[in-house]
């Protein structure tokens, strides 16, 4: 036997477009479409009735790696997993798998609701992949782990959605597989199952399975994954480290808001658009261009935690290599990608270095880790990558973003 | 044809476990339960003879008995087919959550009413028994009759259930097909006492108009096998039965043809 490839999932050149309406909407007649298979002529399919779900995926999952894909709805995420798992047959592009695959894409697939769980065990086991000896030997197993006393020999019309799902999750990671694939069924059930099946899913990362992951839960794409992929637009966007991958993601949505709070519309209207780029990938050859950002205490001091009531000073060194006109920036972005405030200034005949300085007199912001992230541009130029620093904020006692300047007052009107 | 076949063997473990789920579901929620896979054909056959032998009065010798051994064999046909027609279209659930081989849900219906054919055998037996006709050893081409129609049924189930997952039409015009056919099959009627066809341009003697509906109609030949078998007592005549195997055989090349072409935008459409 030769050594497995080192690749678990292979992804080249994926294109998949479905038809744009189900067929009933098409004028299909039995003449035309009796008339189509006495000619044996193929259908025809103007390429704009299609919708290019996916549009050029290369993709490699290293074996063994937990991987999380981010997207926006629309983006082709679900796509990219059935076609995966085999449910859809791509287009154009290869997929190869190198490995047994367990999908958990929608739990409990095929269970009936009158037969009883033990039942469906046996049933959906099977479904998934495994011999009958196989089930058979795994049921208690199965039963023990679903946690549904004597539930299980009740028909599964009589159990709770929790209990169901329980149950389904149960079967489907017990089929051994290599690769699993999961869309967005990370939590199952109560705190305690939840936690349970996390455990599990724990099990499966270090048993040296590989795990592939569409989740819009970005916190634990970052903290649980070893690569993530973001899929903007039909296509892989980013892939690499977690992390980065999110941070770029979530800029990219702050970007789409700002733009739709500035024009009404934006990428963020229609589903499956691509973001607008952020300026990340752009290389920088604009007139202005920013050489530090520094946050600044009260005292003039450089720090990164603040507390609420603290002034803050955002200090920008700039160099301007002809006459002109700079537009700088200030944003904040919260942890969850959200834009906190957006500032900008325009200077006016601006030439050769300098440094320009934004005052908060009162900070506000509730407690969090906040991104600042600071530009300058020339008039009528492209913005240049901005640079970027964290800001931590404590000691606001409080939840939301914003700390305003407030006072109470208790009036009593007597006994 | 052959990879469609092996693949089905190959997957016979879901099959097996689909098909007993399906014979379960049937009753289970009935109070009756299993009954009903012998209360069904009778009551049934009950009705029939009501128009047809009594009403109509029927000149056919031990008419419920002989309805009977035609009426089996058809439920197993209509049944299948009119299933099988949509039992890939229905299955949204598995089809788009898992991957799964659609070959084996045609199969299963077929398969589910097989075994009901089977077990409505000794309903047929005791009837007959009750005119003191006992089956005989020409019970042995049970098999192959057998074969031929289940072989017959898959096939066109193969290629009406997968036309049917884009063209939905299908499985109403099936309907209506279905019972159109069961009146120009001899199930209520016999065979053998057609009179001749003198009519529409045609000048058929009764012996050329048994023989055109024998070879035209798949399922003629395969009813009066088992008329032959259960009601006559005689060896069926094999050359019809040949026939249908064969066009059984060409129709599988093609159904399977269309089925795997037709698979990957299954899980699209259904």
């Amino acid at each position: 036997m030769s050594a497995p490839p080192p690749d678990a999932i292979v992804l080249k050149n994926v294109v998949k477009s479905f038809r744009k309406t189900s067929r009933r909407r098409e004028i299909t007649t039995l003449k035309t479409e009796l008339v189509r298979l006495l000619t044996f002529q193929k259908r025809k399919t103007e390429p704009s009735q299609l919708i290019q779900a996916l549009t050029g995926v290369d993709l490699r999952i290293p074996r063994g790696k937990t991987v999380g894909i981010v997207g926006r709805n629309g983006s082709g995420k679900s796509t990219l997993l059935k076609l995966v798992t085999g449910i859809y047959a791509p287009t154009s592009g290869t997929i190869e798998v190198h490995g047994r695959i367990s999908a958990l894409l929608e739990l409990g697939a095929g269970f009936h609701p009158d037969f009883t769980g033990r039942e469906n065990i046996l049933i959906n086991g099977i479904i998934l992949g495994m011999s009958r000896a196989q089930v058979k030997a795994r049921v208690e197993e199965i039963v023990e782990y679903a946690e549904l006393g004597d539930f299980i020999d009740e028909p599964v019309r009589t159990y709770s959605s929790g209990m169901f799902m329980r149950l389904a999750f149960a079967v489907a990671t017990h089929v051994d597989p290599e690769i699993l694939i999961i869309d967005e069924i990370l939590s199952v059930g109560d705190e305690h199952f939840a936690r349970k099946s996390q455990a599990k899913m724990n099990e499966f990362r270090h048993g040296g399975k590989t795990i592939l992951l569409v989740t819009h839960a970005l916190g634990t794409v970052e903290s649980w994954c070893d690569l993530a992929a973001w899929i903007d637009g039909g296509k892989v966007r980013m892939f690499g480290d977690p992390r980065q991958v999110v941070a770029e993601y979530r800029r990219a949505i702050a970007a789409a808001e700002a733009e739709a709070e500035k024009t009404g519309h934006s990428a963020l209207s229609a589903p499956g658009l691509a973001l607008p780029q952020t300026n990340g990938a752009l290389s920088a050859t604009t007139g202005a261009r920013l050489t530090a950002l520094r946050l600044l205490d009260a005292g003039g001091v450089a720090a990164a935690t603040f507390s609420a009531d603290a002034g803050l000073t955002v200090a920008l060194d700039f160099e301007v290599p002809a006459k002109s006109t700079v537009r700088f920036n200030v944003d904040a972005m919260s942890a969850d990608g959200r834009l906190v405030f957006s500032l900008a200034h325009d200077a006016a005949e601006l030439e050769g270095r300098g440094s320009v300085k934004l005052q908060v007199p009162r900070l506000g912001l509730a407690d969090g880790v906040y991104e600042v992230l600071a530009t300058a541009t020339r008039a009528g130029e492209p913005p240049a990558p901005p640079h970027r620093v964290a800001l931590t904020v404590v000691g606001s006692a409080g939840a939301g973003v914003l700390k305003p300047v407030h006072e109470w007052a208790v009036e009593r009107a007597g006994p | 044809m052959i990879r469609n076949l092996r693949e089905l063997y190959q997957y016979r473990a879901l099959l097996f476990a689909l098909t007993g789920r399906e014979l379960k579901a049937r009753y289970r929620a009935s109070v009756l339960g299993f009954l009903w896979t012998f209360l069904n054909p009778t009551l049934n056959m009950v009705v029939y003879v009501l128009v047809f032998g009594v009403i109509m009065s029927s000149s056919v010798e031990r008419y419920p008995f002989f309805l009977f051994c035609g009426l089996i064999p058809w439920v197993f046909f209509s049944s299948s087919i009119l299933g099988g027609t949509t039992s890939v279209s229905d299955r949204k659930d598995l089809l788009t959550k898992v991957r799964f081989p659609a070959q084996v849900l045609p199969a299963t219906v077929v398969g589910t009413n097989l075994i009901n054919f089977l077990l409505s055998l000794p309903l047929l037996f005791l009837l007959g028994a009750l005119y003191g006709d006992w089956p005989s050893w020409h019970l042995v081409f049970l098999v192959p009759v057998l074969l031929v129609q289940t072989f017959f049924t898959l096939a066109v189930t193969y290629l009406l259930s997968s036309l049917n997952v884009a063209f939905r039409d299908l499985q109403h015009i099936v309907a209506n097909l279905v019972q159109m056919l069961f009146f120009l099959t001899p199930v209520l009627w016999n065979l053998e006492t057609i009179p001749g066809i003198h009519r529409f341009g045609l000048d058929l003697s009764a012996e050329q108009a048994r023989a055109a509906m024998l070879y035209l109609n798949p399922m003629a030949a395969v009813m009066s096998a088992w008329r032959d078998i259960f009601y006559k007592h005689a060896a069926p005549a094999w050359q019809p039965l040949a026939a249908v195997a064969a066009v059984s055989l060409v129709l599988m090349w093609i159904s399977s043809g269309v089925f795997e072409r037709r698979r990957e935008e299954f899980a699209e459409l259904v």
